[in-house]
Formats: structure tokens, C-alpha cells, sequence
């Protein structure tokens, strides 16, 4: 193993966290998540050499992950993420029902429920990138971001309270 | 319920179930292969190269060594063909290879991949088309030049009677059906294996349109 490989994959570790999150975010099933990590794994250590480390390598990494979530489709399977309400487990007979992880589960829904775009903004969104940040990994102006994220949170709000009603 | 409220919630939910890797794993997945639209792209361009790799000299051999003008004609004419698309196929193979190495923002990334595939589909689709008209009036040319009468073909243009006009309106009707049927087949085809994968891509990149 060479130095550059070996340096690649101590940073990879360090920050796969980021990986498996779009992983969880986009995909549903396991199995597909395993081979999302793999593409975005090799397409990261493809492009490695062209990183200069003139941003973080965190921040490099969600732009190489969400590029290749955003264009990796499954034929088999529909894109559906996570649980879906239905298939989450009926907590009204329960008695020690958690009002907090109900809201959790709804907007975890509302959010899986998003397009591709959307997601990837409200997922740089939730590790707190500013939206001048944000608008340099999406392609588009800070400004359209704000208005994009307005609209999402609108979005979700409705969402999640539906979902949360079908709790 | 804002998003707000529940950020580190989510974001906790977000890692749930996941594996914690280690390096060796990482290794072990830097072995494995690519299964992006974009390898397997790779992979075809690889072959084409590869087919004209074989046929080109094959050809341009068949063409020069055999002692039959009209199959030099035929083979020659072939084996030219495949030289620029040879070179075709390479400059779309570099200019996959830089893209694959870099890292562009989002909407940029959606826009080059949708650029290199309209590309790849509109020159695969050129290619075989190209072919049509060669192999078409070669053909014919040949055909026409024939000394050789052909017994079998003769005696059953004989047994049925046909006519010279119904003979024409034969070949003619043919040539027009044989030329778009392979080329309605052809774009299916290629319509088939990445069509919708364009069109997917495209409604990406419309909801990045500046409001």
C-alpha cells in the first residue's frame, strides 16, 4: 500500500460517518447501501488525487458522497428510504409512548420522502454548513438555497405533522 | 415539529445501524469494482476499442491479400470506417476518465454527466448508423456488377413470375423496411440501456434551476 493510499483511507475512517449518513439517507435496503458505500468509497479514492486540500476534507468528501448518491439509481427496488410509517411499529398501544421519538420518526419520514436535491440540502443543512457553504457543493447561489430551504421547511412541517398523526 | 428542533435527533437517526468500519475494510473495498453508469460506460468503450482493435487490421488484411476486387472493395471501405470512430471512442474514453476524477458541485456534476452520455448515445447511435448506408449500397453496387448469375435466385424468380417492376418494388420496399427497422431498433436499444437514466437525471437538474 503506498503512502497516498494509506493517507486516503486513515482520512476515510476517520470520517465515515458522512458516508454511512447518505447511505442511510438515500438508500433503504442494506444491501444497497453496501454497494452505495463501495461506489462512493472508489469514487473518492478515483478523485483523491485532484484534492488539494484547499477545503476540508469532510467537506470534500459530501460533495464526492452526495454526487454519487444523487446519480446512483437501483433498478429493482424503489428509492424509498428507512421505514416507512406504516411499516414503523404501532406505538399507541403502548404505554410508555415518547412524544419526542414519534416527532423523530415523522420528520425521519417526511425528510426520506424528499427528492434527491432536496435531501442533499437538508443534509448539509443538519450538519450545520452555512448556506454559502452549502450553495458551493450544490452549484446554485446562497440566495436560491435560503429560498429552496424555506420552502423545504414549509414542506416538512406539513409532512411530519401528517405523519405523526398517522402514528 | 420544526426541522430545527429535531437536528441532532435526526442526525443521530441518520447513523443508526450503521457498521463501524476499519481500515482493512476500507482496503478491502478499494479492491472492489465500480458499478456506476459511468464504469460501465468505461467497460463499453473498452470493448468497442477492443473490436476495432481486431477488425481494423483484420479487415485492412483481408482487403489488401484478397484477390477479389469486390471484397477489397467491401473490406477496405469497412476497415477505414472504424479508424476515426476508433479515435472517437478514445476522446469520449479521456473525457469520461478526467470526469470521473473530479469533484464538481452538484448541479455542474448532473450537467456533465447528462452532456457525456447524450454524447456517448448520439455518437454509438452514429456509429452503427454509419454502417447502414455503407453496407446498403456496397451492396448494391456490388450486386450490380456481379457476372455471376445466381442459379438458385434465378430459377425462382422464374417459378414465380415476377416481373422486373415487382422485382424493383421488392428490393426497394425492402431497403426502406430493413433501414428503419435497424434504425428504430438501434435507438431502442440505446433508449433502453440509458434513456431513462437521462431522463431521471434531467428532472434533477431542472429542480436546480435558479428561481
Amino acid at each position: 500500500m503506498d503512502y497516498s493510499e494509506k493517507e486516503f483511507i486513515q482520512l476515510l475512517n476517520q470520517n465515515q460517518k458522512i458516508v454511512h449518513k447518505v447511505c442511510n439517507l438515500y438508500l433503504n435496503w442494506q444491501e444497497d447501501k453496501e454497494d452505495l458505500f463501495q461506489e462512493i468509497t472508489l469514487q473518492a479514492w478515483k478523485a483523491y488525487s485532484q484534492f488539494r486540500g484547499d477545503a476540508k476534507f469532510s467537506t470534500w468528501l459530501y460533495r464526492v458522497a452526495l454526487n454519487t448518491a444523487i446519480t446512483f439509481f437501483r433498478k429493482d427496488k424503489k428509492n424509498a428510504f428507512i421505514a416507512t410509517v406504516s411499516e414503523i411499529p404501532d406505538l399507541a398501544h403502548q404505554l410508555d409512548r415518547d412524544p419526542i421519538e414519534d416527532k423523530t420518526k415523522a420528520m425521519y419520514k417526511a425528510i426520506a420522502d424528499l427528492s434527491k436535491i432536496d435531501k442533499a440540502i437538508v443534509m448539509l443543512y443538519l450538519e450545520d454548513y452555512s448556506y454559502a457553504e452549502i450553495s458551493e457543493i450544490i452549484g446554485i447561489t446562497a440566495n436560491n438555497i435560503a429560498v429552496k430551504m424555506n420552502r423545504i421547511k414549509v414542506k416538512l412541517r406539513e409532512a411530519t405533522l401528517k405523519n405523526f398523526e398517522r402514528i | 415539529m420544526e426541522l430545527d428542533d429535531l437536528k441532532g435527533l435526526i442526525n443521530q437517526k441518520l447513523m443508526e445501524g450503521s457498521p463501524k468500519m476499519t481500515e482493512n475494510n476500507f482496503t478491502l473495498l478499494l479492491k472492489g469494482q465500480a458499478s456506476s453508469v459511468i464504469s460501465k460506460i468505461k467497460k463499453s468503450l473498452w470493448f468497442e476499442i477492443a473490436c476495432c482493435a481486431l477488425v481494423v487490421p483484420l479487415f485492412l488484411g483481408i482487403a489488401l491479400f484478397s484477390s477479389q476486387s469486390s471484397l477489397k472493395i467491401y473490406f477496405s471501405l469497412f476497415g477505414i470506417i472504424f479508424i476515426p470512430f476508433t479515435l472517437i471512442f478514445f476522446y469520449l474514453l479521456r473525457k469520461i476518465n478526467e470526469f470521473d476524477q473530479s469533484v464538481l458541485p452538484i448541479k455542474e456534476n448532473l450537467y456533465q454527466l447528462i452532456k457525456m452520455l447524450e454524447d456517448f448515445t448520439r455518437r454509438y447511435f452514429q456509429f452503427n448508423m454509419a454502417l447502414l448506408p455503407i453496407c446498403f449500397l456496397v451492396a448494391l453496387f456490388l450486386g450490380y456488377n456481379e457476372k455471376e448469375p445466381i442459379a438458385v435466385l434465378d430459377n425462382l424468380i422464374d417459378k414465380l413470375k415476377v416481373t422486373k417492376s415487382l422485382y424493383i418494388g421488392f428490393i426497394v420496399g425492402y431497403s426502406i423496411a430493413m433501414i428503419f427497422g435497424l434504425i428504430f431498433l438501434t435507438k431502442w436499444y440505446i433508449r433502453k440501456l440509458y434513456g431513462k437514466y437521462i431522463d431521471q437525471l434531467k428532472l434533477l437538474l431542472a429542480e436546480l434551476k435558479e428561481d
